[in-house]
């Protein structure tokens, strides 16, 4: 029986508290809500604002206030000149994995050259009720304010200053000019960061010309350190070389006056014998003299002026020997007879 | 019957009170919109501030417009500038609906809205663009005459290298600018902004240069200007190093030839002093007996020289003169 009684309890009143609960269950449902860590809510009530809550658990009055969560917390970022392949996917967003827009990346500079650059910016909301009710278009505007700025700085610069030294400058004054756009539209958005990623001259043979520049400092530096070599090659051992010349002339000149010193003393000692007896050892050194010279050679020839016609006849001229004497109108050349001088040919 | 008729009444009350309620005497302003109430077509009333509100139902129509800044993306523009060079301009703008009422009136509607932005922008960007050289469109001030420190060559050991930096950095002054892009800007939203206000009730907040790119032909020759620029600074390079190395290698054939001869006169001097230096010994022990050293230095002659002559000798030779006789001669 009461088994039966509880399944046949489809009274109008049990519908009725059913319909209730029903209706009381979808009010509360629809009477709190979650706000996350990240995030913060606008609540409205009747479309007007009433007030912004902070992570948590939170009531609203069904139907008549709504509320808007906005992520406030979470840095946010955006790429400019090139989008990853796989978005959302953080620090595998190189070179290889993205697709370039070449439309954003291609800009003028200062000096009226063409430059590539990519970019991205991170930014946070900073006051939900402004980023939700005072701009429309709000990924775009961000986007066009960012790189309007961007594109004149870098138009303000010379293109060799950007692709060297300026790259803070550009970040940090883009920073500061985005942020002062943002704040006097009271969007509710901070520009935290602009980071040049890229800057590159147009790819092809413009970027080949620059590269060639460093390959020819490259060079300028590997010539002057070639002429540097040689350089050090040569100059110490020249300076060797100019040692030993003079080493070698001092040897000479040592050698020459001590032969100079032999010799004197030499002569000196001789001279005081023939002092003694003059005649006799001018004779003997004469004589001794000539059987040196004399002694070595076997086909010395001598001649008499006298018999002529007994010796073979010499001609000292041609120097063979010649069969017909010669008339002796044509007397054969001979040496004269003082003792100093030899019979020599020319 | 009477409660039957009571009945039949309350439901005819629900029924009305229901299509009362549900065509709305309320309707909702929410932040960021803005509503035009009209009645029979007439404007009656606008409304910018959010909330609920009360309007005549049936009799009275609301139409929401937001009330945020609106952004406003025009198409790239190929202009020419002063000087006829074509380049692409792409603009855009930020705007918002101020004035409701002539808004309504002469718009309506948003989409008409971005075709009159259209109509006003673009025509003066490129009235703006054409009447003033390039490097005002380019460059906001003349900063860029102040930084010349990166094209400054440095050496290895990081010093200026004074001739080439004046070689390859020929071209630094750039033309001062009159106006400059903040300027263009100004002026392009100067000529939009009168006449949007007072004809649509729009205010255009701000026109912005979002990019400039110089036409596909401008490009290519652009492009070799900068190719032949890089050219002529790396054949700087190059043949500064080539200089370079000449000169080094010339500094170092002069100081060989310095040290060397430098050393070759040493080595003369040395000889010519030892040279002296024995002539003045030999002079000071022959000049004591001038006949006998004669003599006896010419015995040291020949038997030096003589026995490297073939000879042919004379009888009347003193060594001879007792060939023939014991007497001698």
């Amino acid at each position: 029986m009461a088994e039966r009684s509880s399944r046949l309890t489809l009274t109008p009143r049990f519908i009725v508290v059913l319909i209730v609960l029903a209706v009381v269950g979808f009010l509360a449902f629809n009477a709190v809500f979650l706000v996350d860590q990240t995030e913060e809510s606008v609540v409205l009530t009747f479309g007007k604002y009433s007030r912004t809550e902070g992570p948590g658990l939170h009531f609203k009055i069904p139907f008549v206030e709504a509320n808007y969560n906005v992520v406030t917390r979470i840095v946010q970022t955006m790429d400019f000149g090139f989008r990853p392949n796989n978005p959302g996917v953080f620090g595998l967003g190189d070179s290889d994995q993205k697709t370039s827009y070449k439309s954003e990346s291609t800009m003028l500079t200062g000096d009226l050259n063409i430059v590539d650059i990519t970019w991205i910016i991170q930014y946070r909301i900073t006051d939900a009720r402004q980023w939700l009710f005072n701009l429309d278009a709000k990924e775009k505007t961000i986007r066009d304010i960012t790189q309007s700025v961007v594109n004149q700085l870098v138009g303000d610069r010379a293109i060799l200053d950007i692709l060297g030294t300026e790259r803070l400058a550009i970040e940090s004054k883009a920073v500061q000019k985005i942020n002062a756009l943002f704040r006097s539209y009271k969007i509710g958005v901070l520009v935290t960061n602009v980071q040049l990623k890229d800057i590159m001259p147009p790819s092809g043979s413009v970027k080949a010309a620059f590269e060639d520049v460093n390959v020819a400092f490259q060079d300028m530096n590997r010539l002057i350190n070639e002429g540097q070599q040689t350089y050090n090659q040569e100059i110490p051992k020249a300076a060797g070389e100019a040692q030993q010349m003079i080493q070698v002339a001092e040897g000479y000149a040592t050698e020459r006056v001590n032969n100079a010193l032999g010799e004197v003393a030499r002569f000196k000692d001789v001279l005081a014998e023939y002092r003694r007896a003059p005649q006799v050892t001018r004779e003997r050194l004469y004589i001794e003299t000539m059987q040196h010279v004399l002694s070595d050679s076997k086909d010395t020839e001598l001649i008499d002026k006298k018999l002529t016609n007994f010796l073979p006849f010499k001609n000292l001229g041609s120097g063979t020997v010649l069969d017909n004497p010669a008339p002796e109108t044509k007397p054969a050349p001979t040496v004269d007879s003082k003792p100093e001088s030899k019979g020599v040919q020319p | 019957m009477k409660t039957r008729a009571a009945g039949f009444l309350a439901a005819v009350v629900v029924i009305v009170l229901g299509l009362f309620f549900f065509s709305g005497p309320f309707y909702e302003v929410k932040e960021g919109q803005q509503a035009v109430i009209t009645q029979f077509g007439s404007i009656v009333a606008t409304d910018t501030q959010a909330g609920l509100k009360v309007k005549i139902p049936f009799i009275q129509d609301v139409t929401i417009y937001p009330h945020k800044i609106m952004s406003w993306d025009g198409d790239p523009q190929l202009i020419p500038t002063l000087e006829n060079q074509f380049i692409w301009v792409d603009t855009t703008a930020r705007w918002r609906i101020t004035d409701l009422k002539r808004f309504y009136e002469a718009v309506k509607t948003l989409d008409r809205a971005y075709a009159r932005l259209n109509d006003i922008i673009d025509p003066a960007v490129r009235q703006v663009i054409s009447t003033n050289p390039l490097i005002e469109a380019v460059r906001s001030t003349d900063a860029i005459n102040q930084s010349q420190h990166s094209s400054a060559v440095m050496d290895a050991n990081g010093e200026e290298i004074k001739g080439l930096n004046d070689l390859i950095s020929a071209r630094t002054s750039y033309n001062t600018i009159k106006i400059g892009r903040n300027q263009i800007n100004a002026d392009i939203l100067k000529a939009v902004k009168g006449n949007i206000e007072r004809q649509f009730g729009i205010t255009v907040i701000d026109v912005l240069i979002r990019q400039i790119r110089y036409s596909d032909q401008l490009t290519q020759s652009v492009y070799n200007r900068m190719i032949s620029e890089r050219e002529q600074i790396a054949a700087g390079y190059r043949s500064y190093g080539q200089g370079k190395k000449q000169e080094i290698l010339g500094k170092m054939e002069r100081e060989k030839k310095t040290i060397l001869s430098a050393a070759y006169a040493k080595a003369q001097e040395i000889k010519g002093k030892a040279d002296a230096k024995a002539a003045q010994i030999y002079a000071q022990a022959y000049s004591e007996d001038p006949s006998f050293f004669q003599f006896w230095r010419s015995m040291e002659s020949y038997r030096q020289t003589l026995p490297q002559f073939p000879k042919t000798l004379s009888t009347n030779m003193d060594y001879f003169k007792y060939l023939y006789s014991p007497q001698g001669r």
